[in-house]
C-alpha cells in the first residue's frame, strides 16, 4: 500500500469499518511510513476530539407527553373511522323505519363514546398485563429499569470519578463482595463512577461507563453456580443488554448503544479485567 | 365491565324494536376489540421507539438548526413511525427511527425555502490562510463546544447529517447509508470529506479570532 492509498483509506481504518485484509495492509504500512503514522495519529486525536466536543441535543421536556398523546389521538381517530364505516351498512337495512334510524344514529354515538372510553379502561387495566415478562425475562426489565432511572433521577454515580483507586474502595466498603474495577477510557469507554443498585434480592454494583454521549451500565454480582464463559445477548425496549459469567461474577452490560459498541465493551473489559 | 353498561342502555330503551338492539350491540361489541388489539400496538410502538427520543430530537436538531421545527419534525416523524409500524420487522429501532425523522426533516426543508438544501461549504469565503493553524492550536481550541457547534452549522446538511450519525450516534457505515440512502461505498468517502471540511471550517474560525 503506498501514501495516496493509506490516507484515502485513513477515516474507514479510523472507524473500524474495513475488512481484515484491508485493516492489515494499512497497519502495515503505518508501521512503516513515519509520515503517514503520524498523520493517522493526529488525525485520530482530532477526530474524537471533534466527536466530545460536539453537543448532543436531548429532547426537551414535554416532548415526549407531546408525541404520546398525539399518538393517542391518532389511536382515537382510527376507531372512530372503523366505527363510522361499520354505522351506515348496519342502518341502511333499516331505513324504512326513520324512527329507528334516528334513534340508532344517535345510539351510535352513545355507543361510540361508551366504546372509546370503555376501551380506555380495559387497554389501562390490560395494559401491564400483556407486557408480563416472562420469569426469565423479569431480570432483563429490572436491569432496563435501572439503567433508565440512573440516567432520569440524575443519580447515574454515588462514587463519581474516573480512577478505578478510587471507585473500587468506596465499592468494596459498601458490599460484601469486591467487584473488578477498570477504567477503560483508552479504549473509547471512560469509567465516570460506581453506585449501589438492588436486584436478584441483593445489593449489587453497578459500574457507570461513557460510549461518545451514551452511558453504558455494568451490574456485576458474585455468581451462584454455573459455568463461565456464557454470553447472551439480548435487546429489549431499544436497549441492549450482554450477560457474560466469569470464574467470579456475573455481569450484565446494559445501554442504548449499538450491539457493536457493547460487545466490544465486553470485549475490553474482560481484557482489561483478565490481565488484573 | 362490557356486559353492565350495556344492560343499562337495553333497560333504558324500551320503545324500539329487535334488529336496533342489535345494531346497537354489534356497535359496542366490535369496537372494543379493536381499540385493545391498537391498544397493544401502541404499547410495543412506544416502549420500542421512545428510548431513541433523544436520537431523533438531535438528528432533527442538527438537520435542521431550528429547535421549534426539530420538535415539530420530531412529533412528526413519531406518528409517521406509528403509522407504519406494522411494517417494520427489524430489530434495529433506532436505526429506523432516524430514517422517518430523516426524510421528514428534508420534507420540511424543502418546503422552507429559507433553508437552503443547497447551501454548500463556501470554499473562496473559507479559503483563508488556515495552513498556518498548527494541528495543536486546533486541537487545544476543540475543547470549545460553541466552535464546534458554530462550525457544525456551516457545513452541507448531508456533511451535518453524516457526521451526527457517525460522532454522536457511533452508527456503522452500513446503518448511515440506509438512514441516508446512500450507497455504503459513499460513507466513507462522504464522511472524510465532511471531516475535512470541519477541520478546514474550525480552522478558519480560529485563525479570524485571533
Amino acid at each position: 500500500m503506498n501514501c495516496e492509498e493509506a490516507t484515502k483509506l485513513m477515516d474507514a481504518y479510523l472507524d473500524g469499518e474495513l475488512d481484515p485484509i484491508t485493516s492489515q495492509a494499512i497497519e502495515r504500512h503505518l508501521r512503516e511510513c513515519h509520515k503517514c503514522d503520524q498523520a493517522y495519529k493526529a488525525h485520530a486525536l482530532l477526530i474524537r476530539s471533534i466527536g466530545d466536543a460536539t453537543p448532543y441535543y436531548k429532547a426537551p421536556a414535554g416532548l415526549r407527553e407531546r408525541i404520546q398523546s398525539s399518538l393517542r389521538e391518532e389511536v382515537a381517530e382510527r376507531s372512530t373511522r372503523s366505527v363510522s364505516r361499520d354505522i351506515p351498512s348496519l342502518l341502511e337495512s333499516k331505513h324504512s323505519e326513520w324512527r329507528a334510524v334516528l334513534f340508532g344514529t344517535q345510539w351510535s354515538w352513545l355507543a361510540l363514546a361508551a366504546a372509546i372510553v370503555l376501551a380506555a379502561i380495559i387497554a389501562f387495566n390490560l395494559a401491564p398485563r400483556l407486557q408480563r415478562p416472562g420469569a426469565d425475562q423479569l431480570l432483563a426489565t429490572q436491569l432496563i429499569a435501572s439503567h433508565v432511572r440512573s440516567l432520569m433521577a440524575n443519580h447515574l454515580t454515588d462514587v463519581a470519578s474516573s480512577d478505578q483507586h478510587t471507585v473500587k474502595p468506596w465499592l468494596d466498603t459498601k458490599l460484601d463482595f469486591a467487584p473488578p474495577v477498570v477504567d477503560l477510557g483508552s479504549d473509547g469507554f471512560p469509567l465516570l463512577g460506581g453506585r449501589l443498585d438492588y436486584l436478584e434480592n441483593r445489593p449489587v454494583a453497578a459500574l457507570v461507563y461513557q460510549r461518545r454521549k451514551h452511558f453504558v451500565n455494568l451490574f456485576v454480582w458474585p455468581k451462584e453456580s454455573g459455568a463461565a464463559g456464557i454470553t447472551n445477548t439480548v435487546t429489549r425496549q431499544g436497549y441492549q443488554l450482554v450477560h457474560w459469567v466469569d470464574s467470579d461474577f456475573n455481569y450484565w452490560a446494559v445501554s442504548d448503544v449499538s450491539e457493536a459498541d457493547l460487545q466490544a465493551f465486553k470485549k475490553v473489559f474482560e481484557d482489561r479485567t483478565a490481565r488484573h | 365491565m362490557a356486559a353492565p353498561l350495556k344492560a343499562e342502555y337495553v333497560s333504558e330503551s324500551e320503545d324500539f324494536d329487535l334488529s336496533a338492539k342489535i345494531v346497537k350491540f354489534v356497535a359496542l361489541k366490535k369496537p372494543n376489540e379493536e381499540d385493545a388489539a391498537q391498544e397493544q400496538q401502541l404499547a410495543s410502538f412506544e416502549a420500542l421507539m421512545l428510548p431513541h427520543l433523544d436520537a431523533a430530537q438531535n438528528l432533527a436538531k442538527w438537520l435542521l438548526r431550528n429547535e421549534q421545527d426539530a420538535q415539530d419534525v420530531v412529533q412528526e416523524a413519531y406518528l409517521r413511525a406509528f403509522k407504519s409500524f406494522s411494517g417494520f420487522h427489524g430489530s434495529n429501532g433506532r436505526a429506523w427511527l432516524l430514517t422517518i425523522v430523516r426524510n421528514t426533516s428534508y420534507t420540511l426543508m424543502k418546503k422552507n425555502r429559507a433553508v437552503d438544501l443547497t447551501t454548500t461549504f463556501d470554499e473562496e469565503r473559507h479559503a483563508t490562510d488556515h495552513e498556518s493553524t498548527s494541528p495543536a492550536a486546533l486541537l487545544e481550541q476543540i475543547e470549545d463546544a460553541e466552535l464546534v457547534r458554530e462550525s457544525m452549522d456551516q457545513l452541507a446538511v448531508e456533511f451535518r447529517e453524516i457526521l451526527v450519525l457517525r460522532h454522536l450516534e457511533g452508527l456503522s457505515y452500513k446503518e448511515i447509508a440506509d438512514i441516508a440512502q446512500i450507497p455504503p461505498g459513499t460513507v466513507m468517502s462522504r464522511l472524510a470529506r465532511a471531516r475535512g471540511k470541519l477541520k478546514e471550517c474550525l480552522a478558519a474560525r480560529i485563525g479570524k479570532e485571533k
